[in-house]
């Protein structure tokens, strides 16, 4: 975290201009975006608006057609080795939680550092229970995640990518296969990493979560980027028209 | 009619408390479906039919059946509508009575199986004889088995036409494997197999190593002259180290000290160690055309499970890879490599007698490979991998496996240098593993297809490399779904090994059939057809016990 306040403004991701195709269907429209270190930035929009491709396309699971990435100054091209470097400073919590069912949690976390990071095992061990601990369960370490509850095996999830150490940290919807009374546990533990100075972009409907956290809110519809602004301004004053339709449809019903 | 149908049917609900409905009753059973009665009466007048001939041929029998069947509808019945429940009326209304298709399908199905084991007792046990010198036409009974071929043609059912002298080396290598095999079972049993890791690397680097050791016990090593090739162990040498550098380059093996000196001393050890034991004479070559019976069928059997296993895995790889273009770590290798052997070949061969310099220049055009090579990798961005694969498993599919043997002996010479003949055995077993690795790679691809997209998007987030994804995330889900489907498989391949007898291989069942036409043993045929089903049904059961107990193990069904 030292070398996060050192250098508080440098940018992290810098998208220019990106365009996504699937096959004929434009699903991005040339959205650019400069992600500084420490931001908390929230994606909004109506499904179908391309905003779990635009955050998916940053560590290549959507491959983009035109336009630049650029990853803590590392440019994401068809280069496996780029691709490998990026992905290891990327880290991703996904809505379905993937975590892998037939290891064990403790298992699920170490795989990335003993193999990827090269850690010894007792290293990695140590971490893992460490961020086991800091998302509340680490007595669950040798069971199995299908022994969890979709909270628990969300907040599993968010150690194993952790326990990567990343410089950046996406959330694909990470709250929408959860159960109501389980929502806010996940939601803690965002906050709290994004009130410790994490780099985060995260999709999600969580309206509090918003606008209590933060930076910036993006709100993207159609492939693109409709707005972008702090959550004061963003919920009380918006300008673009589709969004205050989708506003007054989240928000008064 | 209806009148006594009703009365009746109130003095029964009467009886039995008012559960019973006879109009419910017949629709279920009898008048539901016009299908559902003409299956009905045809299977009782299959029914009456069947009792009627067993009780001519075998009257005390049947009439024990009968009764017995009676009892059992008395059973049920008391079962299923008073209030007399017991466990075996309950059983018997549960699963042999429980409609009265049912309950004639129970008597039916009991007298043919009664009537079936009666008869084959009375051949094989009552009536048959056992010793092996009572075999001749005049010791026989008609109406019994003659076990006594069996014993009489034991050395030819177990290793064919082989060499009696190399009996000992065969039960040396059966010993070999069952000592394994209860080793390895007995140290799973008691736990050691987990706790102690030198032990499980110890007897796993052995079973890895049994191919080798068969291979010397049962086909033998020639003796060399001279003891050491130097420019075989040179080759060797050169081979070996080039694979080690394409794995270095690809960073699949880290670099330190004792690998490298490892790597570089694996090759000439071996070659002594395997010239030694050839010029030792411990074990001679044994001509592997001559081998046969129970012995081929194991040989085929289990190199074409262990061949096709690891080739079924990258074909379904292969075509479900997703690598755009000729990756470079193919191209750049084979291209290197036909360039330097074409250049060794083709161009010292014209440049001495190159007249000009053009066609001193034209002598260099090996060159040009490497140009296309460029070019390729630059331009060319179809998914070779995966249409390669897709096309070879297609056609492999697409070709019967008799052909498939027949192309595999008759085609070899094509693909061998001159003067190098490949035993019919081999050939065999390359086509035959090929056929199978098809089918295999198909199954594996179906328990591919099975994981969730988020496995892979989960192991690429992490960062994981292609290597790793498959070895740690994929393969073992996807490989515990299919285990059925591979065993069913492995059994196939050890059931249709019979078929090598086509092409000249006298495995198991080819070995019966000469016996039968042996003019000693003629008319002797159902007794060695038994014998030779019972050996594959027993290795087909051991195979699917053991899949069944790895299921359970790695808790198939289970996520």
């Amino acid at each position: 975290m030292t070398t996060n306040m050192n250098t508080a403004k440098d940018e992290v991701i810098v998208i220019k201009d990106v365009h996504l195709w699937y096959g004929e269907f434009e699903a991005l429209k040339g959205v650019s975006l400069t992600v500084n270190r420490g931001d908390v930035i929230v994606l909004l929009g109506p499904s179908g608006s391309g905003k779990s491709t635009f955050i998916r396309a940053i560590n290549r699971l959507e491959e983009h057609g035109a336009g630049e990435i650029i990853v803590n100054g590392i440019p994401l091209t068809h280069d496996v080795r780029d691709i490998a470097e990026i992905r290891r400073e990327v880290g991703m919590v996904f809505q379905q939680f993937n975590l892998f069912p037939h290891l064990t949690i403790m298992e699920n976390i170490t795989l990335a550092p003993i193999n990827v990071r090269k850690w010894s095992r007792e290293k990695a061990e140590e971490t893992a229970l460490k961020w086991l601990t800091r998302v509340g369960i680490p007595e669950q370490a040798h069971k199995y995640p299908g022994q969890l509850s979709g909270g628990q095996q969300q907040r599993v999830a968010i150690a194993r990518t952790l326990a990567m150490e990343p410089e950046v940290l996406l959330f694909d919807e990470p709250t929408s296969a959860l159960d109501p009374e389980m929502v806010k546990e996940v939601l803690d533990v965002m906050s709290d990493l994004a009130k410790e100075g994490y780099t985060i972009l995260a999709v999600t409907h969580e309206m509090g979560f918003a606008r209590g956290v933060a930076d910036r809110i993006i709100f993207m519809d159609y492939g693109e980027i409709l707005e972008e602004d702090e959550p004061g301004e963003f919920f009380d004053n918006p300008k673009n028209d589709r969004l205050k339709l989708f506003l007054s449809q989240i928000l008064h019903h | 009619m209806t009148a006594i149908t009703e009365s009746l049917t109130q003095r029964f609900e009467k009886s039995v408390g008012g559960r019973f409905n006879w109009r419910y009753f017949m629709q279920d059973n009898i008048t539901g479906s016009w299908i559902l009665t003409v299956w009905v009466i045809a299977l009782t007048a299959a029914t009456i039919y069947v009792t009627v001939s067993q009780l001519a041929v075998s009257p005390t029998t049947t009439i024990i059946v009968l009764v017995a069947w009676v009892v059992g509808i008395g059973f049920a019945i008391s079962s299923g509508l008073f209030k007399k429940r017991t466990s075996v009326g309950m059983w018997l209304h549960v699963n042999l009575m429980s409609s009265i298709s049912n309950i004639l399908l129970t008597l039916i199905l009991t007298l043919i199986v009664v009537a079936g084991v009666r008869n084959f007792w009375s051949w094989g046990v009552v009536n048959a004889t056992f010793s092996p010198e009572m075999t001749s036409i005049e010791d026989r009974n008609p109406d019994g088995a003659t076990w006594g071929v069996i014993p009489a043609a034991w050395d030819l059912l177990m290793i064919g036409r082989l060499d009696r002298e190399s009996m000992p080396r065969v039960q040396m290598s059966l010993a070999f494997v069952v000592v394994m095999g209860v080793i390895t079972l007995v140290t799973t049993k008691v736990g050691l197999w987990k706790r102690n890791e030198y032990l499980r690397k110890g007897l796993l680097g052995i079973w890895a190593a049994s191919p080798i050791v068969l291979y010397i016990l049962l086909a033998g090593v020639p003796d060399p002259d001279p003891f050491i090739n130097i420019q075989t162990l040179i080759a060797g040498e050169v081979a070996i180290m080039a694979v080690y550098g394409l794995l270095f380059w690809q960073k699949t093996v880290r670099f330190s000290i004792p690998s490298l000196i490892g790597w570089i001393v694996i090759w000439p050890i071996s070659y002594v160690i395997w010239q030694a034991i050839g010029q030792s004479k411990l074990f001679p070559p044994i001509n592997v055309a001559t081998w046969g019976g129970l012995m081929l069928t194991m040989i085929i059997a289990s190199s074409v499970i262990i061949l096709s296993f690891p080739l079924g895995l990258v074909l379904a790889l292969g075509r479900r890879s997703e690598v755009r273009g000729i990756p470079w770590w193919i191209i750049w290798p084979v291209s290197i490599v036909a360039t330097i052997w074409a250049l060794a070949t083709s161009t010292t061969e014209i440049l001495p007698t190159a007249q000009n310099t053009i066609q001193k220049i034209l002598a260099f055009w090996p060159i040009l490979i490497l140009a296309i090579a460029y070019i390729l990798q630059k331009n060319y961005s179809g998914n070779v991998i995966a249409a390669a694969s897709t096309a070879f498993i297609e056609f492999i599919r697409g070709v019967p496996l008799i052909t498939l043997l027949f192309m595999a002996i008759i085609m070899a010479p094509f693909f061998l240098a001159d003067g190098v003949i490949l035993p019919g055995v081999y050939a065999v077993i390359v086509g035959y593993a090929i056929f199978s690795a098809a089918y295999m790679a198909e199954l594996i691809r179906g328990g591919l297809q099975a994981l969730p997209q988020g496995q892979y998007e989960a192991a690429d987030s992490l960062g994981l490399n292609t290597l790793q994804k498959m070895r740690f995330i994929i393969l073992p889900q996807a490989l515990r779904v299919v285990i059925p489907g591979i065993v069913g498989q492995f059994i196939g391949s050890f059931k249709s090994s019979s078929l090598v007898a086509i092409v000249g291989l006298f495995e198991l069942l080819g070995i019966v059939r000469i016996i039968v036409a042996n003019p000693d043993w003629l008319g002797l045929r159902l007794e060695l057809y038994v014998f030779a089903g019972a050996i594959y049904f027993t290795g087909s059961f051991i195979m699917s016990w053991y899949s069944r107990r790895l299921e359970v193990k790695l808790g198939v069904g289970q996520r």
